[in-house]
């Protein structure tokens, strides 16, 4: 018995590392350390091993085990080793990427977002008003006479109803004041209705952004600050930001609104980007009649408003130059928003 | 308006002023200057050059290195290549600095080796008709160092765009009168004296609607001969763009650009007895000078003769038959004020507009009324010979359109942040033309209508003192958020996770097309009368108010089809419009999202296969829109598309969804089917609140069973979650279907049945289930859908 056991720990040695798979070393194990298996038919016999012996069988068995165990266990990880390695040898981490959803948010609303991000900041709250108007808040109480260029049927969506679409959202100052007393911090995103004939400049309906500030002190220095703040912060820090004198009929004094840009490959230059003026007293009058009380009374109140296309403002940030791509919605030009 | 640059010099000083700080200054004023055309030589720079010495280029054999006394002292080295030229010979030179056309500024360049200072020029260097060949010789006794515009006609005209508030402007004499005032230079003095004038007796001016022209005034000349216009006339038209007709003509037309004050010219014999300005009569026709015949109403004024026939719209147009002919030789000058919006109102509703039209519309100043026909009867007899006929008839009075106006020095500092004194604001003011009176109250000049509250003066004070002046505040009160606010965040959450899901955010118009209607999938079928038509649409494309979002996302889909696009996944959110009011205007807009899929949803590549999207597609976009919530689809018919279901979220309806037909599919060229939803945002905006608490995880594990069922092929799975659900087993804590089978060649299955099967959960809250009480549930449910549904299990 003591000659058998170095030779079955030499054979079951060989044939291990003769293993070239794990199925390979499994017959291996079993056919050395399995039920039948050479080593442990040996070991059933150590019962007939005269008693001065036992130990020393013993000790050659423990030692037989352990060396197969050992090399078995050795064995596995190398095998296992390789077959890791030529799995990961089989990946061609150069092939293209498994494809991901990819959507966008239209520039209108990225530009939108900005601008409510930035006045929002500075601390005012949105408001709304409906597209489908009257003439009395999208012009009446806006100080514009019955006979304005603007309100002709040339220019202007009217309906049966003698309602009209919206021709700028500052009929939500309207609304607004309304409804609310000073201090009012405002500003209303929205659809606007011209009735233009749509070419590369031109959108029937386009989108607008108003802004209105009213209070018991809000002044020129108020509405100043407050623009160039806002621009700044929208076109950068060093943007030069003018107010050219100009006339609406709700605000009074007007300003036109530019800042100097440089678009690629030209010459920085001034570009509009927006209109504001001090709320005219006859709109404050006019919103004091609707309401039957003088909240709004001209000789206490005082207050600004501004308004901006956010559609012009998407065309000077992307550079996009005809502004039907911001309605035809075709993907190739939508993914670049991605 | 156009401007002329020299004809505005002949009311004010204007020389050393360059082009762009005029444009500055108008800017700032508030008059947008639009384009400048400058026509002949502009710049200072180019001046008069004497050649004295013309040597061979040591490095080029064309060219020759010159030097020129430019005036300066000393002589100037400029290298030239033209040939035309003697030693001695006076030409144009351009000093570095001149701006040439096309934006091209002269510099100190070196040429081959050899510095030049400026440039030689030629006519057409120069932007005038070309001459010679090579450099334009000017005459041997030109003065050298003079800029050579002196030696040309050259003039800039401005395109300006003057606001409505400010009519003032709308001429030569109104424009140089603001320019000085805002140069603080004087206005020259203008010769006019205005003759002698008499009321007219009604046989030669009756005057029948005062209200519409309160002021008339006529003068008879005799004796003219009309042709053309002298030279200066004719280059003063010229100038800003106008042609020239007759001597006649263009003295009405030039004393209009000159003042403001539009005139009119009637040819005596073709008049029956005086004049009478009188409103039309209903249907009244009358037939323009363009040829167009209009039908007018009594809202109109004209001008007619005694007889009734009706010579000119008033203030608008003349008539084709009464005007200034070459065979007239009598005319009769009108000059008169028409009210604003009396002109305004028979414009627009003849669509008629003429540069009259445009100044009385807005509003003339009724004091140049008699100056500016004095200066015209002076200028006919100047050009058109013939014997004016004193005294000037009239008729009313011209009308006082102001009043005093107080500058109330609190509002005005509160306004302008302390920026600016009241001392220095009457002077802006006194600049302006208004006089301060001894109650402290300014006085308006009578052609600043447009000045007549105290807003209106603190609005010139702050214009002229500019904008830049004023300090810049940046504070504001404190205001709570809105309603409005919370839905816009809400909103942009669903915006961003839908483009996050693959979406792309459209933004279509909201005037739609009657033949897109066939799209509209609005949450509520549309009645007769709910659809919103604009009374005037700018074509058919655009003539209904969008009753839902999809059909402009089925165009734009269309859109991208043609464009070769396989994968649309499209969203747009906005208003949806519709007449709630069944026939009374009961305007409705609702705030709603809808969703397009359509294509390739899974693009081919090389470790996947492409799929198209379908239905359940567009279902998970919902379910993801609305975590949390259980998304069904309730097939309910809609006309006009395939598949139309209600979409609820829990037991709530939130909007609709569909196919479109497949024929529509067809006509738009799609070749995937098209899935649409509509949806109602004010009520997803309230599944977007988020959750109060947090739910407790489960403490001990649960168990699964499976099933399969054998049903008929025509089963709603909502049949099966219903008994399900209904069943009420309180173990079962979740079920969902992960097979459906079908065989449609009947061998595995019946063609009529199909096999579904479901995994089934089941977890108590307070301990591990055995297998027994697992069994027991499983059972309960499974009799639950035998009985209700007669189910075989497979």
């Amino acid at each position: 018995m003591k000659e058998q056991i170095p030779a079955i720990q030499t054979a079951a040695l060989a044939q291990i590392a003769a293993a070239a798979d794990e199925r390979m070393l499994e017959d291996a194990r079993v056919a050395v350390l399995g039920k039948k298996g050479h080593l442990t038919r040996v070991a059933a016999g150590i019962k007939e091993v005269p008693p001065q012996d036992k130990a020393a069988v013993g000790q050659l068995l423990h030692a037989a085990r352990s060396a197969i165990t050992a090399a078995l266990d050795e064995k596995q990880r190398v095998l296992r080793d390789l077959s890791d390695r030529a799995a990961l040898a089989g990946i061609d981490v150069t092939l293209p990427a498994r494809s991901m959803p990819l959507g966008a948010l239209h520039p209108l609303t990225l530009i939108r977002d900005e601008a409510i991000g930035i006045l929002r900041r500075m601390g005012f709250a949105l408001a709304d008003g409906p597209e489908i108007e009257d003439e009395f808040h999208c012009f009446d109480a806006l100080n514009t006479p019955a006979d304005h260029p603007a309100r002709n049927e040339k220019d202007t969506f009217y309906f049966d109803s003698g309602k009209l679409l919206r021709t700028h959202t500052s009929s939500v100052q309207i609304r607004t004041m309304e409804s609310q007393v000073p201090p009012i911090r405002i500003i209303a995103p929205g659809s606007a209705y011209r009735r233009d004939e749509i070419d590369a400049t031109h959108l029937s309906v386009f989108n607008q952004l108003e802004g209105l500030y009213v209070g018991t002190d809000v002044s020129l220095p108020d509405l100043k600050g407050t623009l160039e703040y806002f621009l700044h912060e929208l076109f950068g820090t060093t943007t030069e930001v003018r107010f050219r004198p100009h006339f609406f009929p709700f605000t009074e004094p007007s300003f036109e609104i530019d800042v100097k840009l440089q678009i690629k490959g030209q010459a920085p230059r001034w570009i509009e980007v927006a209109g504001c003026g001090m709320v005219d007293p006859a709109v404050f009058e006019a919103i004091n009649r609707s309401r039957k009380d003088q909240a709004f009374d001209p000789e206490r109140v005082t207050g600004f408003a501004f308004g901006m296309g956010l559609d012009r403002l998407a065309m000077i940030r992307w550079g996009i130059k005809d502004i039907r791509l911001l309605i035809e919605n075709d993907v190739r030009f939508l993914k670049q928003f991605a | 308006m156009n401007v002329s640059l020299n004809w505005l010099g002949s009311h004010l000083d204007l020389s050393g002023k360059s082009i762009k700080e005029i444009d500055d200054l108008l800017t700032f004023a508030g008059v947008e200057v639009e384009g400048i055309t400058a026509t002949g030589i502009t710049s200072e720079k180019i001046v008069v050059a004497q050649i004295i010495e013309a040597l061979p280029h040591p490095h080029a054999d064309r060219l020759k290195v010159t030097q020129v006394d430019a005036g300066e002292g000393t002589l100037r080295q400029i290298v030239c290549g033209a040939q035309n030229y003697q030693v001695g010979d006076k030409v144009p030179c351009a000093l570095p600095g001149a701006e040439l056309g096309g934006g091209f500024t002269i510099g100190v360049t070196v040429m081959r080796k050899v510095e030049s200072r400026g440039m030689l020029c030629s006519a057409t260097e120069l932007g005038l008709p070309p001459g010679v060949d090579g450099l334009m010789i000017l005459p041997a006794d030109a003065e050298v160092g003079m800029p050579v515009k002196r030696l040309f006609d050259s003039d800039v005209m401005l395109e300006l765009e003057v606001t409505p508030n400010r009519p003032d402007l709308l001429s030569h004499r109104g424009m140089a009168r603001e320019l000085a005032a805002l140069l603080k230079t004087p206005l020259s003095e203008m010769d006019v004296a205005t003759g002698e004038t008499a009321s007219a007796d009604a046989g030669v001016i009756q005057l029948a609607a005062p209200d519409a022209c309160p002021f008339y005034s006529a003068v008879r000349i005799t004796g003219v001969t009309v042709g053309p216009s002298p030279p200066w006339l004719v280059a003063r038209l010229e100038s800003i763009g106008l042609r020239p007709i007759n001597n006649i003509v263009d003295v009405t037309n030039f004393v209009l650009h000159e003042l403001g004050q539009p005139l009119h010219a009637f040819d005596a014999a073709k008049l029956s007895g005086g004049l009478v300005v009188r409103h039309a009569h209903d249907g009244e026709s009358f037939l323009a000078l363009d040829e167009s015949e209009h039908r007018l109403t009594p809202e109109d004024l004209l001008i007619s003769d005694a007889s009734g026939a009706a010579l000119a719209l008033a203030g608008v147009m003349g008539g084709l038959h009464s005007g200034v002919t070459p065979a007239t030789t009598e005319i009769l000058l009108e000059s008169a004020y028409f009210t604003p919006h009396g002109i305004r109102r028979t414009s627009r509703r003849t669509a008629l507009s003429s540069d009259s039209s445009y100044r009385f519309e807005r509003g003339v100043d009724p004091s140049s009324v008699l100056t500016a026909s004095a200066v015209a009867v002076k200028l006919i007899l100047e050009t058109a010979g013939g014997i004016a006929q004193t005294p000037t008839e009239i008729a009313g009075m011209p009308p006082v359109l102001t009043r005093p106006v107080t500058l109330d020095a609190r509002k005005l500092d509160q306004l302008m942040g302390g920026s600016i004194d009241l001392a220095a604001a009457g002077e802006i003011l006194t600049r302006l033309g208004l006089t301060e009176r001894a109650d402290g109250a300014w006085d308006v000049p009578s052609f600043r209508a447009d000045l007549h509250r105290h807003i209106d003066l603190v609005e010139e004070v702050a214009r002229v003192h500019g904008l830049a002046k004023v300090p810049s505040r940046f504070l504001g009160a404190f205001v709570p958020a809105s309603p409005v606010d919370a839905a816009y965040d809400a909103d942009m959450v669903m915006r961003r996770r839908l483009a996050a899901l693959g979406l792309y955010e459209c933004q279509t118009i909201k005037l739609i097309a009657e033949n897109q209607m066939i799209d509209a999938l609005p949450l509520r079928a549309l009645q007769l009368g709910d659809v919103i038509r604009v009374k005037l649409p700018l074509s058919e494309d655009h003539s209904v108010m969008r009753p839902s979002l999809v059909p402009g996302l089925v165009a734009s889909a269309a859109r991208n089809v043609r464009q070769q696009t396989k994968s649309l996944s499209l969203f747009e959110m906005g208003r949806a419009f519709r007449n709630a009011g069944g026939g009374k205007a009961k305007d409705q807009e609702s705030e709603t999202l809808a969703l397009l899929i359509s294509g390739s949803i899974t693009p081919a590549g090389w470790n996947q296969t492409e799929r198209a999207a379908d239905l359940y597609d567009l279902k998970g976009v919902i379910a993801a829109l609305v975590p949390n919530r259980t998304i069904r689809f309730m097939p309910k018919e809609r006309d006009g598309f395939a598949l139309g279901c209600d979409v609820k979220a829990d037991d709530q309806t939130i909007g609709v969804c569909a196919r479109l037909q497949p024929a529509r599919e067809r006509d738009l060229n799609f070749t995937s089917p098209v899935f649409v939803a509509e949806l109602d945002l004010t009520k997803l905006r309230k599944f977007l609140t988020g959750i109060e608490h947090v739910a407790d995880l489960p403490q001990f594990p649960g168990s699964s069973r499976d099933a399969a069922m054998d049903l008929p092929l025509a089963t709603p799975n909502a049949t099966i979650e219903d008994i399900i659900a209904k069943c009420g087993e309180p173990l079962l804590v979740s079920s969902e279907c992960f097979d459906v089978f079908t065989d449609p060649t009947g061998e595995k299955l019946a063609v009529d049945r199909k096999s579904v099967a479901y995994h089934f959960h089941y977890r108590a809250a307070e301990r591990t289930l055995k297998a027994d009480d697992v069994d027991a549930a499983h059972q309960k449910v499974l009799a639950a859908l035998t009985s209700k549904l007669g189910v075989k299990f497979r």
